[in-house]
């Protein structure tokens, strides 16, 4: 303890900062959430107003909470088996193994803006890459990001561009797979399969729990994306909870309501990250 | 350490308050160092260290402009500062989304600047806060009168918000037809002689050959869509790779229709009207013919909108819809195109020189230090002193004035008779059918709903009625919530 208060007073500045711009509107945002609030004017108490609103009378709220939940139980998955199967592969100790890792990461790396801004191009129907390359099967490709339903699937392509960060974890999980356990699988007749099955994915399900759990969170509070590449159209089919929880505060100086919004987040999140905690035992594995 | 503790019973306690003492010191120094430098701030932000003219009362001014468009506004203000000896404006740029966001910020600490020139839709909303200064209380009844006779009417539905004025037009936005002479000569829609008998001009050199022009363009928009089917060019696997011409935009079409999403006299707002349905069945038509997937695709092989890249310079457009701004662009990017002007036309029996406006507007938040030095400075730049005097900052920047005596002054004409095609945008600048947003508090959101029917109708997933219904209905429960009824409906 003797020590301990120096190692506080180091951190001071930072607890200091999260005390008054993270734990401070956290906290202020439970009684803002109950309130009108337009930020240029002071907070005027609704009561529950703003909940009812929302899960009664809001459809763009009931939209844009199905197209997240869309996007979470269809990128997340999605996101876990590629990420697995390319750690798999990256694993094989092949020639130039490590480039491979690397250009495989690189992606994940790329400032999301730069990303998005690729992406616009390479979707773009007319000369963007992907098209141009289906019409050298004689396929016209959709206009990916301006027609419906092809703008959702469009975002969740792109989320494959950048599971090089989810990769690594899966790699350094398989890393720690005893070599011994291998071994005595195949002494006793496994093939390929049947390690990876028995073997492989069973000691690799503590990153993947990890990695769901993250996964979810970052797919509930899916912004950027769609923010930057289709602004929530086109007919608000892109129009994911944390964007029009975005517009509501900031556009529209809705701040009240994106609060409620906020906290309606949050208790969805913690939900469900309660339940795949609840769940884990039963698939996940430690190894001991 | 467990030991140690056991042989000194009082340590921890001192400790925990050690450790607080620091904790408190820290907190201290942080929030002393974070008053000091919001003291300086204020200090620069006031202006005292960055002024040119000290002793004089700084009025510090925001703006959004950028790169040439800041060396412009600056120029603006360098000479309001040599015209007199009271004030000194000091002008600084924040560009960008958040500069809403940081006056409301600014604002709401107290140090907010003394005037900011905008042009997003902030007057309804900010005035009905309280945030912003009516500036017709600077003016002397005779004043305010005298603006209320000759300010346009748009320039008033801009500025103003029940009955008080908030923001001073410094630069309107006005849409008009452009069109390529060479594409209608090559579709012979344009004839070989004038109508006055004369050949017909390659170029629109004077308002003379404008005029010439206008008469030859379709009067009805019936007949614009017909000039468009003659113009739009395919490629052998029927992509469209020039658009001749087709209507589109809502808000920017249903006040020729009649329509429209105000109305002005009673504050109502206007939603699902016979006038507005009208229009958006139009408009859909339109693009139904067309096909909206081949101007999606069209539109997307776009590069970008901005100056030399206008598909309009590079013929990807025959005639197309666009604001005044693009006559001085054109000037500079593309000084050999050949190409006319003139009003949208109204569909049959609708109402002529009709549309939709926005522009750059003056305003004063509450708590400026210097609201009468602010004032000064918005005269100035829009004209209200001096007309003769602040033509010549409407043509840094080709702007359109707030009134007559500014757009007749000598050297506003000149720079007409230099640019003629502008004499288009300032024919349909004293309309009473040009209409900006409805002036109403959730006005964004207005505005982003109108659009979301619209695309709604363009795309063919609802018929044009459905999208009005379902607009009106989403009003109405946003109405419903935000209980402004009062001011709203």
């Amino acid at each position: 303890m003797r020590r301990g208060w120096v190692g506080y007073a180091f951190i001071a500045p930072w607890l200091i900062g999260f005390l008054v711009f993270v734990a401070g509107p956290f906290v202020a945002s439970i009684y803002l959430s109950f309130t009108r609030y337009e930020v240029v004017t002071p907070p005027e108490w609704v009561g529950t107003a703003n909940y009812e609103r929302l899960l009664s009378q809001d459809p763009l709220f009931w939209k844009s909470l199905w197209i997240t939940i869309r996007y979470a139980l269809v990128a997340v998955p999605l996101g876990i088996v590629a990420g697995v199967g390319l750690a798999l592969l990256l694993n094989l100790e092949i020639r130039g193994i490590s480039v491979y890792r690397t250009v495989f990461f690189l992606p994940s790396i790329v400032p999301m803006v730069a990303s998005c801004v690729v992406f616009v191009w390479l979707l773009n129907p007319q000369i963007g890459l992907v098209n141009s390359v289906l019409r050298l099967f004689g396929v016209e490709g959709p206009a990916w990001l301006n027609k419906e339903p092809w703008a959702f699937w469009s975002l969740v392509l792109m989320s494959l561009w950048a599971i090089g960060g989810s990769m690594i974890i899966y790699l350094a999980g398989l890393k720690d797979v005893p070599d011994t356990l291998y071994e005595a699988a195949m002494i006793d007749g496994a093939g390929l399969w049947q390690r990876t099955r028995h073997v492989t994915i069973p000691l690799l399900t503590p990153v993947i729990f990890f990695n769901l759990i993250m996964g979810i969170i970052g797919a509930f509070q899916y912004f950027a994306q769609a923010y930057i590449m289709t602004q929530g159209g086109p007919e608000d089919s892109t129009t994911f909870y944390a964007l029009y929880l975005f517009n509501r505060a900031w556009r529209y100086l809705d701040m009240g309501y994106a609060s409620a919004m906020a906290w309606v987040l949050f208790v969805l999140i913690m939900g469900i990250t309660a339940l795949i905690f609840k769940t884990h035992r039963k698939w996940v594995h430690y190894g001991h | 350490m467990a030991t140690e503790r056991a042989g000194y019973p009082g340590e921890e306690g001192r400790d925990n308050r050690v450790f607080l003492a620091l904790l408190a010191l820290t907190l201290v120094g942080f929030l002393f160092a974070w008053s000091v430098s919001g003291v300086q701030g204020t200090k620069s932000f006031s202006g005292s260290s960055r002024q040119k003219y000290p002793g004089r009362k700084p009025v510090v001014f925001w703006h959004m402009w950028t790169a040439n468009w800041k060396d412009t506004v600056e120029d603006i203000c360098a000479r309001f500062n040599e015209s007199q000896t009271e004030y000194e404006v000091i002008p600084l740029s924040v560009p960008g989304q958040a500069s809403d966001s940081k006056f409301l910020l600014a604002v709401a600490g107290g140090d907010p600047p003394d005037c900011m020139a905008q042009w997003n839709p902030v007057i309804p909303k900010w005035a009905e806060s309280k945030l912003l200064v009516p500036l017709d209380r600077f003016m002397t009844p005779d004043e305010w009168a005298d603006f209320r006779k000759t300010a346009y009417p748009v320039a008033q539905k801009i500025g103003m918000y029940r009955g008080n004025l908030y923001g001073v037009t410094t630069g309107l936005n006005i849409w008009a037809c452009y069109a390529r002479i060479d594409a209608l000569k090559a579709a012979g829609l344009l004839p070989g002689s004038g109508a006055d008998g004369g050949p017909f001009p390659d170029e629109i050199a004077t308002e003379a050959d404008l005029r010439r022009f206008q008469k030859a363009f379709p009067d009805t928009l019936e007949r614009l869509v017909e000039w468009g089917r003659k113009l739009h060019v395919y490629d052998d696997n029927g992509n469209l790779t020039r658009m001749g011409f087709m209507p589109q935009w809502f808000a920017m079409y249903a006040p020729a229709f009649g329509g429209g999403f105000y109305d002005w006299q009673t504050g109502r707002v206007l939603l699902n009207t016979p006038e507005n349905l009208r229009a958006l069945t139009c408009l859909a038509d339109c693009r139904k013919e067309l096909g909206f997937d081949k101007v999606v695709r069209f539109e997307s092989s776009l590069t970008t909108t901005f100056g030399a890249d206008w598909p309009f310079v590079s013929g990807r457009y025959a005639i197309v819809v666009d604001g005044q701004w693009r006559v001085e662009q054109l000037k500079k990017y593309a000084p050999d195109l050949k190409y006319g002007t003139a009003p949208i036309p109204p569909p049959a029996g609708g109402c002529t020189n009709a549309g939709w406006s926005n522009g750059n507007f003056m305003i004063v938040p509450v708590g400026a230090k210097q609201p009468q030095g602010a004032w000064e400075f918005i005269k100035f730049w829009a004209g209200l002193s001096d007309p003769e005097r602040a033509a010549e900052f409407y043509t840094w920047g080709g702007w359109l004035p707030l009134n007559d005596r500014i757009a007749n002054a000598a050297i506003y004409r000149k720079y007409v008779a230099e640019h003629p095609q502008f004499q288009t945008f300032l024919d349909i600048l004293p309309s009473p059918n040009i209409s900006p947003t409805p002036p109403v508090p959730y006005q964004v959101y207005l505005f982003d709903r109108i659009q979301r029917a619209d695309d709604s109708a363009m795309r063919g997933t609802l018929t044009p009625q459905e999208a009005l219904d379902r607009l009106a209905r989403e009003m109405d429960e946003e109405l419903a919530r935000r209980k402004e009824y009062e001011h709203g409906r």
